[in-house]
């Protein structure tokens, strides 16, 4: 193939010529990357040919055997002129020279390829000398370093020096082309003029220029809608493990919401909203925890390259494959998505492959975590002992026990104490621990056909010992360009294996006392190490060692495999107008394993004849199917002043998810964990199923309008049809419009040195939400499978399908101006927001005479009212020094404004459990989710507390009326604290310094309330029985005139959720110290590198919060340090 | 261009006009309204549906045969309360648990009655996917099911026709609606259910439990001479006694004629069951038979109908009856005055296999073990007969027959006493009396015969009768006891 190549040049066309050299290096490159490199090390880089009378080709021939250098020519190259060589051992270039001197030829080397053509001729007369200068556009500084070369001969190079100088040979009708990082291109075209002056543009992020929606892209300048840009290569800044939560901290309207319990578990998918929750739990459901808050309802829409995921998708993405995160905030922004939009949008473009020659991007990431248990202060063994005794827990008449045991008892414990035992508990399940990251991106291609493909493999272990997520992934990806056809696949296949801690909940090590010991004499855990005996002075309640259980050989682990193909074509169907067809199909499946072993003490206190069923299997399965597909019309047109950017869709989406599972129980023992050694399934149990299945069909109308550049304009109609919609009610119209005003194009800003520019914008509009169960609307049968009626199975109707039931309506008006000042060194972006829901779903309580106790039904409001800043400041900008500082801050107010009669039941059921103890499933002292109207969703409820009468020890509350009581009584509830921020957001600044770069970012929210829960459990009502938080040697009321804040220290019983434990929530977290060095190109070149950088990525440094409580209660949260290099080949 | 435009256009229009069809998702693990309807397997299944939502604990699978009602009559000692029925026996109708069993059992009855409604607002129209008997089976089924549930709503949560026809009575729910079904007078009530019955007896009157060919008997004896009750190859038309057969029916509406007291159409319909002859007594070998595999506590065999509840078999022996003070019991006193033990209690065969003697070191009693089981296994074999919740039994066509035919032939009257009393193997007949002194002893029987049945109850209030307590004391009849209250949550989000 390469002689066919060498000697009969296909095509006579330079481009085409080049082009199928691509091809063929592409076809070299994959087969024998790996060989290549070795065989052209075998060859020799000088030449010994002796002819007399020859052809150039037969000399070439010849140069090629030795060197293994490739040659290409046009058909207007004459090889045959003879000529004489005589070379010895030459270098190759020294010997093309010599052969090409007189043949009126010239070469040059492109990797390995050696180029002929003609030699110009007569260009030489007209040549003439142009010199000038390369200036910033802005200030007018010199840019030193500009690459400048001739279009026509991109050889044909210099840099400007350092004053920014330049000059160079060239003949009038050339064109230069200046090109500096940072920089957009120009061209020049030489003229006559001897002396050229350059000023360069500064590339403003070129991705902050336009604003990506998932279906077009619209010129920033003309877009009137609220969209924040972020590239991927800023979110790994923040923090490169985790991408969600550097979306947060880039614009903390997309919050993250705080799960307390289950801390950083890696297994865990975050719960968010955008600018506030919108939805309302159903009434008929459990009372909810006020820490324990995990509802997806308010989840915004993840679109990734223009088709929807879920939330787990994007958890799982590798941030590398990240081109841009668009996060889409107002009505103008997100109505081209209808009822999906509501809670905001999320697009997310993945990086298509660059034409170009083969470039590899290597990227590797050591991640080290630490627990971070500094919220935890336990006693140790000794002041555990005295904490006991001081509480009472030895004196006579304890839990009815006779004062001879009890004496026995602490005479048992102390000895442990003065043994020498103190087992600091918290440390046993948690770790320090190191996950790597390894991604290589290879893409490459000619402007015709382009390719990518990226591989990655990435652990990350949790620091609670056993647990992990891994996740491996590859991808490929390719784009075909034929003139006015564009064609696009992407495959990508994810895997991802889950696997949770076997040491159980860390709340479990917490209260472990430090005088018991972890292990006996002979190094092995006891399974129990204390018992308490009961009053009733027979049976005994145990106490478990977690440690034992952790070193069984239950498990739980669960994980998927997911492959998404993701199918595109464009058509130039005109000049102006686009035609776009995509189609991606994601299948995903997902299993689930828990093995819980038959020693696990969950089964210790089995009676003897349950033996056999002892240990327990589940296995789930899950299969999901989902595609989505679109067709859309793009017509981008300029007349006159007038510039369209229209937009017409047609969606249309599937979802179909299948699901099984079963739990087998009776094991044998520790060793058998197949499901196959089960005995059988566990009483009344039998295998289970859920299918589910949606569609959606959307279509959409969209345009963007501008006049003069002035004038702007945006309006959008969606209409929607979903099948969870009611049979009625299948079609759902949305809309939005925007208007805007570029002042700073109007005549009298032009040139104006101050403001650079000024942008005021409306928009407000409709969108929906959908998210609920598919069969909400219809009346469903279920089988009674596992209760047959002597005359065959039964069906019975299970809800009441509301024929009506629409989507969730959210009306969102948005005010915002766009300010930069100091050309474009200070920007200040302020928003104002009213995000009206209307229609939430919601469970209205039936009387039970029709038959139901409550059906589905778009009923009540929630207000959602605030502001925005951003602020960029370019406060420093020097050739090597520049400091760039910028905040972003947020701030939500949240109301409901109408809650359905269900919620109201829901409150009685709140207020039954919360004055019943936590032993009979009860919340006492524990603050529950309610729901008022005229309160924020988030409020706490409580009775208001006035302290600690010092009289007599007992809580003073409010009651409703006004009057003073000691009962605590839940009619007295009222909102006691809200714990919205006032104002919640991330700062930061980045310094560049040479190639150094060093990027902080914090994190702060105050003005909130909250309510210490490790106050009222750990310190007030703290259990003596266990270990609790150091606190509880803080005063607590014991006499008559004590002044204190805690109770009366004989008070055994639980504290009633109250407002004495309501403290002010204010936080400042370093969330992010990024270190970042980039090796000189030179250097890296001489590794053969084009690039080559190191970072050292800090999380989660330092913390200084106004509250002291223990966080992460199941699971401890984590610090993290990450190391990472970047190399580019 | 204009090509591309044309066909993208048409495809457009034909992607919305198959939209909507396209959106119409059918469910799978669960089956939507319309499809269930669109076969006669369909309409079967939601049949058996409404007995399965039924034979559950909060209705006649527990509370409505043993639990709440039976506790109001005072069939059962509090002394241990082991089951939280003493507040309902002193008619604290403000106890936790009190209001809890009484707000499942209207919602319970409630949603069965849905289930009703839905085949019978479609039945009509899809009569063309059955065959056989069977339209009429599943229309007269729904039809007499939804009347008998209202009916003992009506029983529990509105006066009795005696003291209060005009009262308003309770919602005759007829319709698949969210919307709340005003409240009825008692005596419309009646006159919805006497429709609602008729129609069903005349549906019914294809069941194939009247062809002479149906013979009842137990399940465990394969001699078809004696039981055919499990011949038929369909499923569906199987063991008629443990659904709303004719019989079942004619039964209902004797218990609602009295209850309305329109003696004559009680009287005709009792009779039409008793002269059916379909229903053998029981054999003295099967009642008193040794051998507990051999035995039959419930008299199966006088079923009219009867809830199939295997399921509970375990909560029976485990929870509510089980041994000692904790389960469901009688102390000796009451045991023995409740079955007359120093006259007829002596031959009352009731009196030796219903109830059976024990003692813990500080008290004998009675455990009530009408629906012992000789094993939990839900099988058949472990007795006789399947474990029955008894609904309506030959008996209580005898005492309806003798009540309605009183006044115009006490010796009748007592008669169709005596034959009960007789089959219970006391041989002393009763001489005749006034009414009072026949009421006194019907009800006297009635509460030794359908102990813990759940019936006694209704049969005061019926009449308007005082209580008779565990040992005699009369506790006055009053609408107080004798009207529950209706769940809070249907006063307020019914409006009522």
């Amino acid at each position: 193939m390469k002689l066919t190549f060498l000697y009969n040049p296909v095509c006579s066309i330079q481009r085409v010529k080049c082009k199928l050299l691509v091809v063929m290096k592409l076809t070299a490159i994959l087969l024998l990357i790996g060989t290549m490199h070795l065989s052209a090390a075998s060859y020799s880089q000088s030449v010994t040919v002796s002819r007399k009378n020859t052809t150039l080709e037969t000399v070439f021939k010849e140069i090629k055997r030795q060197t293994g250098y490739l040659f290409f020519y046009s058909g207007q190259v004459n090889l045959n002129k003879p000529l004489n060589v005589e070379l010895k051992n030459v270098p190759l270039e020294e010997a093309l020279k010599a052969c090409l001197a007189d043949q009126n030829l010239t070469y040059n080397i492109v990797d390995k390829t050696i180029v002929i053509r003609n030699k110009q001729t007569g260009a030489a007369q007209q040549m003439a000398v142009v010199t000038g200068k390369v200036t910033d556009a802005k200030t007018g500084e010199p840019i030193p370093g500009v690459s400048i070369y001739l279009k026509s001969d991109p050889n044909k190079r210099m840099n400007s020096t350092n004053q920014g100088e330049f000059g160079m040979d060239v003949n009038p009708e050339d064109i230069l082309v200046f090109s500096y990082v940072g920089y957009k291109t120009k061209e020049v075209k030489v003229g006559n003029s001897k002396t050229l002056s350059v000023a360069l543009e500064e590339e403003v992020n070129q991705m902050s220029d336009v604003v990506i929606t998932g279906y077009q892209t619209i010129k920033r300048e003309s877009f009137t809608g609220n969209a924040v840009t972020m590239t991927g290569e800023q979110l790994k800044k923040i923090n490169p493990q985790n991408l969600l939560a550097s979306i947060g901290a880039y614009d903390p309207s997309f919050k993250i919401v705080q799960n307390n319990l289950v801390g950083s578990n890696p297994n865990r998918l975050p719960s968010i909203n955008v600018r506030g929750s919108s939805a309302l739990p159903s009434g008929d459901s459990e009372v909810l925890r006020r820490d324990d808050f995990t509802s997806g309802t308010n989840m915004p829409a993840f679109i990734l390259d223009g088709y929807e995921v879920n939330v787990q998708k994007v958890f799982d993405l590798d941030v590398n494959r990240i081109e841009t995160v668009t996060l889409l905030k107002d009505a103008a922004a997100t109505a081209i998505y209808g009822s999906r939009a509501a809670n905001g949008v999320l697009v997310i473009t993945t990086r298509a492959p660059k034409e170009g020659k083969l470039r590899i991007d290597y990227n590797y990431e050591l991640n080290v975590t630490g627990a971070d248990l500094s919220g935890y202060q336990v006693l140790n063994a000794k002041e555990k002992m005295e904490y006991e005794l001081q509480a009472g827990l030895y004196n006579g008449g304890y839990d009815d026990q006779p004062q001879d045991y009890l004496t026995e008892l602490y005479y048992h414990n102390y000895k442990n104490v003065v043994g020498g035992v103190d087992t600091y508990w918290l440390s046993q399940p948690v770790r320090t621990t190191a996950g790597q990251k390894h991604s290589i991106n290879l893409e490459g291609g000619s402007d015709v056909f382009r390719y990518g493909v990226d591989v990655r493999y990435q652990t990350r272990p949790g620091v609670m010992k056993g647990s992990s997520r891994d996740q491996y992934s590859g991808g490929m990806n390719f784009i075909y360009n034929r003139g006015k056809f564009q064609f696009r696949n992407e495959l990508t296949v994810t895997q991802v294996k889950a696997i949770e801690s076997p040491y159980g909940d860390f709340k479990n090590y917490v209260r472990m006392n430090p005088y018991y010991p972890m292990m006996d004499a002979s190094g092995r855990y006891p399974q129990l190490v204390d018992a308490w005996r009961s009053r009733d002075q027979i049976s005994y309640k145990y106490v478990y060692n977690p440690l034992y259980d952790a070193q069984l050989s239950s498990f739980n682990k669960n994980g998927y495999t997911e492959i998404i193909d993701n199918l595109s074509g464009e058509l130039e169907v005109a000049k102006d107008l686009k035609l776009r067809a995509q189609m991606s199909l994601t299948t995903r499946s997902l299993t689930e394993d828990k093995f819980l072993s038959p020693l696990n003490s969950k089964f210790y206190e089995y009676t003897p004849d349950k033996t056999d069923e002892k240990g327990e299997y589940y296995n789930g399965q899950r299969k999901e199917t989902f595609w989505d597909g679109n067709v859309r019309m793009n017509w981008l047109k300029q007349l006159g002043g007038s510039y369209f950017n229209v937009l017409a869709l047609v969606n249309v989406r599937s979802e179909v998810k299948d699901g099984k599972d079963f739990t087998a129980i009776g094991f044998a023992n520790d060793r058998f964990t197949s499901i196959g050694f089960a005995k059988g399934y566990a009483e009344d149990g039998k295998p289970n199923s859920q299918y589910e299945q949606s569609r959606l069909f959307g279509s959409l109308l969209s345009a963007n309008y501008s006049f003069q550049n002035k004038y702007l304009a945006d309006a959008t109609v969606r209409v929607d049809g979903s099948s969870k919609f009611g049979v009625d009610n299948k079609l759902a119209p949305f809309w939005s419009l925007g208007a805007g005003w570029n002042v700073h194009n109007e005549e009298f800003l032009k040139g104006n040195s101050i403001i650079s520019q000024l942008r005021l914008k409306v928009t407000t509009g409709l969108t929906g939400s959908v998210e609920f169960s598919p069969y909400l609307s219809r009346t469903t049968y279920q089988y009674n499978t596992g209760n047959w009626y002597s005359s065959g199975i039964g069906a019975v109707v299970d809800n009441f399908g509301n024929q009506n039931l629409s989507w969730q309506k959210t009306q969102m008006t948005d005010f915002s101006i766009d300010l930069s000042l100091f050309k474009d060194r200070l920007t200040l972006l302020p928003r104002i927001y009213r995000k009206f829901t209307k229609d939430i779903l919601a469970d209205i309580t039936l009387p039970p005479s029709t038959g139901f106790l409550s059906y589905k039904e778009n009923l009540g409001d929630m207000e959602n009212k605030g502001a925005e800043l951003a602020i960029r400041w370019e406060a420093l900008r020097k050739q090597d020094f520049s400091i760039n500082l910028n905040g972003s801050f947020v701030s939500n107010r949240n109301k409901i404004l109408r809650i359905s009669n269900s919620l109201k039941k829901y409150e009685d059921r709140a207020n039954d459990l919360q004055t019943k103890p936590e032993a009979e499933d009860g919340f006492k002292g524990i603050p529950l989710l309610r729901y008022r109207e005229g309160q924020s969703i988030n409020t706490i409820y409580g009775v208001r507390s006035l302290g600690i009468d010092p009289e007599n020890g007992r809580e003073l509350y409010l009651k409703r009326d006004g009057t003073l009581t000691y009962d605590y009584d839940v009619r007295d509830v009222v909102p006691i604290g809200n714990p919205d921020p006032k104002v919640e957001g991330s700062f930061g600044a980045s310094f560049r310094y040479k190639r150094w770069n060093l990027f902080t970012n914090f994190r702060t929210y105050f003005g909130g309330e909250t309510y210490n829960l490790t106050l009222v459990q750990r310190v007030e009502n703290a259990d003596a029985k266990y270990n609790v938080d150091r606190r509880v040697f803080e005063q607590k009321w014991k006499q008559s005139g004590d002044h204190v804040f805690y109770k009366n220290i004989a008070d055994l019983g639980t504290t009633d959720v109250n407002s004495r434990f309501i403290q002010d929530d204010n936080l400042l977290n370093l969330e992010t110290v990024q270190l970042t060095y980039d090796l000189d190109p030179k250097i890296a070149k001489r590794l053969s590198m084009s690039n080559l950088n190191f970072t050292l990525t800090a999380n989660d440094v330092v913390r200084w919060s106004s509250i002291k409580e223990e966080r992460g209660i199941d699971y401890p949260f984590a610090r993290s340090i990450t190391f990472g290099i970047r190399a580019a080949f | 261009m204009n090509k591309t435009l044309l066909i993208g256009l048409i495809l457009l229009s034909g992607l919305f006009s198959s939209c909507k069809k396209w959106l119409d998702v059918q469910p799978e693990s669960e089956i939507a309204e319309p499809v269930l309807f669109s076969t006669e397997a369909g309409f079967m299944e939601a049949i058996n549906g409404v007995y399965n939502k039924s034979n559950t604990e909060e209705l006649y699978g527990k509370e409505l045969t043993f639990g709440t009602p039976e506790a109001l009559a005072q069939n059962y000692s509090m002394r241990d309360d082991g089951q939280d029925y003493r507040q309902t026996t002193l008619y604290n109708y403000n106890h936790d648990e009190f209001i809890k069993r009484k707000d499942k059992i209207w919602a319970g009855l409630y949603s069965a009655i849905v289930n009703c409604n839905l085949i019978l607002l479609n039945v009509d129209a899809k009569k063309n996917v059955f065959t056989g008997v069977n339209y009429q089976i599943v229309k007269g089924e729904a039809l007499a099911l939804r009347a008998y549930m209202h009916f003992d709503l009506l029983r529990l949560f509105a006066p009795s026709y005696l003291s209060g026809a005009a009262a308003q009575g309770i919602p005759y729910s007829t319709r698949y609606t969210k919307d709340p079904t005003p409240m009825s007078t008692v005596s419309a009530v009646m006159d919805s259910l006497v429709r609602d019955l008729e129609a069903a007896k005349q549906l019914l009157a294809v069941d194939p439990i009247r062809n002479a060919g149906y013979k009842v008997g137990y399940p465990t004896v394969k001699d078809t001479t004696l039981t055919t009750e499990e011949r038929s190859p369909v499923l569906f038309l199987q063991n008629r006694r443990h659904r709303l057969n004719y019989f079942a029916v004619c039964g209902t509406l004797a218990r609602v004629y009295l209850y309305k007291n329109d003696k004559a159409n009680a009287l005709l319909n009792a009779k039409e069951v008793i002269d059916s002859k379909k229903f053998p007594w029981t054999a003295k070998e099967d009642f008193s038979a040794f051998d507990e595999s051999k035995k039959d506590r419930i008299l199966y065999k006088e079923l009219v109908f009867g809830w199939y509840i295997p399921s509970m078999a375990k909560n029976i022996k485990e929870r509510w009856f089980q041994t000692g003070v904790n389960g469901l019991h009688l102390i000796s006193d009451a045991g023995d005055y409740i079955y007359e033990k120093l006259t007829a209690g002596a031959f009352d065969a009731r009196y030796k296999y219903f109830l059976s003697k024990s003692s813990t070191q500080s008290s004998t009693f009675f455990e009530i073990v009408k629906y012992r089981r000789n094993s939990i296994d839900q099988g058949v074999n472990s007795n006789l007969h399947y474990l029955m919740a008894p609904a309506i039994r030959l008996s209580e066509m005898y005492y309806i027959a003798a009540e309605a035919s009183f006044q115009s032939s006490p010796a009748d009257a007592y008669a169709y006493l005596n034959q009960v009393r007789l089959q219970r193997q006391i041989e002393d007949k009763l001489p005749l009396g006034n009414e009072e002194e026949f009421l006194k002893e019907l009800i006297k029987d009635a509460r030794k015969e359908t102990l813990a049945e759940g019936q006694l109850f209704y049969m005061y209030k019926r009449l308007n009768r005082g209580i008779v307590g565990q040992t005699g004391a009369i506790i006055p009849a009053s609408n107080k006891i004798f009207v529950l209250p209706l769940p809070n949550d249907e006063i307020v989000y019914g409006g009522r």
